[in-house]
């Protein structure tokens, strides 16, 4: 030790300076940013994943637009990349063919484009991965980890799926029971399919715009066919072929994939797993991600802010399946010995995010603040989310809890 | 006093360069070349090197990926669990990896192991996904600028649009700098032991070295390649 004088010791930090910021750049190539992945997209979102494309939003950028999100900073799923559809413009119609089958009267194959000319309906959702929040859960669970920036609130446009059959007077057989829809293979991609009940027939969409400009080619266009209160994953892009089935499909995206474990015909929403353990999937023991569970996120205080008291507004946003409406948010800044109702932008029931806003009164000092949502048929959040640990980490919606300084 | 503080700060930013270079790429143990040959042909590395997860939900991910497409005979079975369970495991892996081979140089087979995922055992590419590597490396080293371009896309990688032999590619391919100087310039030349030019210098390890100072992106290497208009 004596012999380290301090020059030595300075050659020694600057070959570790020299290392930390020749890292970035030398590796480079490793980590391109988003908008080298994806053209249009806001390069501070997280680059999970090249290949497949994987973005997650920074969460101070998902808080900064609390009514919409905008396409430059939506997260991407891809399970599958399109060759050529990374960029956040819209994709070309002209051509792309949609075959409807499987248990239908008439079948029968659409030219994307005279969708145009049919009735137009929209709907705001929010398109949230079914994986979103994973890295929350302990021990660690495989797959992208995401904290909770994969997800987005945004308006879809376009088609609905019972409007379609309706004007080509096309009609369901008794035993379609599920809708399986299947992903362009075009230029070599591996198939993407996935299956949803029939029951999401109702609100089914042909979306071919998103926020009111053509559906960006990176979230499907140009057309991708969304189920309103589902998960992402079973929004399926660029569909190519809607097929009306008895039965789930059998690839490995509906099992094991996209599972949590469940005792059959219960009302429990999942069955709690020693975590760390495997369990065996089939389809009976474990549902898909179909429903989005009830959640909400605080997006003012951020965690490790400093703001103004002693009174301190808090807000954030809450959703669910749109099945019922939501009924309240409480917010608690004691660990939840007591709770204050939060106002609701809305009492309706929407598939969309609600924004909410609760004023608290705290002292001068250190403070953690938990938001919980409730909907009408009373499902609410664990306040350990850990409770759901599922070894691909699925659908968590814990409490979130934000720590922050009031000045 | 202040001496310590200096050494741990240079301590800790030397941990922290090195921690930024380590993050996408896999440790060294036995099965680390079949892990990326098998997997990169899907995704990425990175979906692998960054779990930790126990040998028994190591066999799920196999089991999983198997369902996926993956194909695998039962050796390669074993030796890639083994190694996943042993170096990206729950418990820290062993110091010294137990590779009796490792002293043996290496061949430029033995690094193309990292490309045959893609690019076919022998080179005769995947299309319309992965681009042939046999015939199409001839005609790049005959090319002008062909010899250095090479070099580069396997150094830095390759994002966009390209044609070969008729037919247009459009994955991203990743780069591989984390391999030796050495190593690629094996590579480079197991390449070329399936075609090259009259008169063809093999790579030495001192080029690789120049080439990689560039310090390129997949994008720049795509426009060197349209700038030298090469097949």
């Amino acid at each position: 030790m004596e012999k380290l004088d301090r020059r030595t010791t300075l050659k020694l930090m600057g070959m570790g300076a020299t290392l930390l910021a020749a890292g970035p750049r030398v590796f480079a190539q490793q980590t391109p940013t988003a908008d080298q992945l994806v053209k249009g997209k806001n390069p501070k979102l997280l680059v999970l994943s090249q290949r497949p494309v994987v973005l997650e939003t920074p969460y101070e950028i998902l808080a900064s637009e609390p009514e919409r999100t905008s396409k430059e900073n939506l997260y991407v799923r891809n399970n599958v990349d399109l060759p050529g559809y990374t960029t956040v413009e819209g994709a070309s119609l002209e051509g792309w063919k949609i075959e409807v089958g499987g248990l239908v009267d008439k079948p029968f194959t659409l030219e994307a484009k005279e969708l145009l000319a049919l009735p137009q309906s929209e709907v705001t959702m929010v398109l949230q991965c079914s994986g979103n929040g994973r890295s929350l859960y302990t021990p660690r669970t495989s797959g992208n980890p995401w904290q909770r920036g994969g997800v987005g609130n945004v308006t879809f446009r376009g088609v609905r799926l019972k409007t379609l059959l309706e004007s080509k007077g096309v009609k369901l057989t008794e035993k379609a029971l599920f809708i399986t829809a299947h992903a362009s293979r075009q230029g070599g991609a591996t198939q993407f399919v996935r299956s949803v009940p029939i029951q999401a027939l109702e609100n089914a969409l042909l979306a071919l715009s998103m926020n009111g400009e053509p559906l960006p080619a990176v979230h499907g266009g140009p057309v991708r066919l969304v189920f309103p209160g589902f998960f992402g994953v079973n929004n399926v892009k660029w569909v190519e072929k809607i097929e009306f089935t008895e039965a789930e499909n059998t690839t490995a995206e509906q099992m094991p994939r996209y599972r949590v474990p469940v005792i059959p015909n219960t009302h429990l929403p999942f069955l709690p797993q020693q975590p760390g353990a495997r369990y065996p999937y089939n389809f009976t023991n474990s549902r898909p991600n179909w429903l989005v569970n009830v959640n909400s996120f605080i997006f003012a205080p951020l965690e490790g802010q400093t703001v103004e008291g002693p009174y301190v507004r808090v807000e954030g946003v809450a959703f669910n399946d749109g099945i019922v409406p939501l009924v309240s948010v409480e917010v608690s800044a004691n660990g939840g010995r007591t709770w204050q109702r939060a106002e609701l932008a809305t009492q309706e029931k929407t598939f969309g995010w609600v924004r909410w806003r609760a004023t608290l009164l705290l002292r001068s000092g250190e403070h953690e603040v938990m938001a919980r949502a409730w909907d009408a048929a009373g499902r609410s959040q664990p306040l350990d989310g850990n409770l759901a640990w599922n070894e691909r980490g699925y659908e968590y919606n814990g409490v979130m809890r934000v720590r922050f300084t009031v000045a | 006093m202040k001496k310590t503080l200096y050494l741990s700060l240079a301590g800790l930013l030397g941990v922290l360069g090195y921690l930024a270079l380590g993050q996408a790429t896999l440790p060294e143990g036995p099965g680390k070349e079949l892990v990326l040959a098998k997997c990169q042909s899907c995704h990425e590395i990175g979906f692998v090197a960054r779990e930790r997860l126990s040998r028994d939900r190591w066999d799920g991910v196999i089991e999983e990926m198997e369902l996926r497409g993956l194909k695998l005979t039962q050796e390669e079975r074993a030796a890639i669990l083994d190694y996943l369970a042993t170096y990206l495991g729950l418990t820290p892996p062993p110091e010294i990896p137990p590779a009796p081979v490792a002293q043996t140089p290496k061949t430029g087979a033995q690094v193309y192991a990292a490309c045959s995922g893609c690019h076919g055992p022998q080179g005769d590419g995947n299309p319309p996904n992965f681009p042939p590597l046999k015939g199409h490396v001839e005609a790049l080293l005959k090319a002008q600028g062909g010899r250095e371009y090479l070099a580069l896309a396997v150094l830095f990688g390759l994002g966009g649009k390209i044609t070969v032999l008729g037919q247009t590619y459009e994955n991203l391919m990743p780069g591989f700098a984390w391999l030796s100087d050495e190593e690629i310039a094996l590579v480079l030349n197991h390449l070329a032991s399936w075609g090259a030019p009259e008169g063809f210098t093999p790579y030495t390890p001192e080029e690789i070295r120049a080439l990689r100072a560039k310090a390129l992106t997949p994008e720049k290497v795509l426009e060197a390649r349209k700038a030298l208009n090469l097949p």
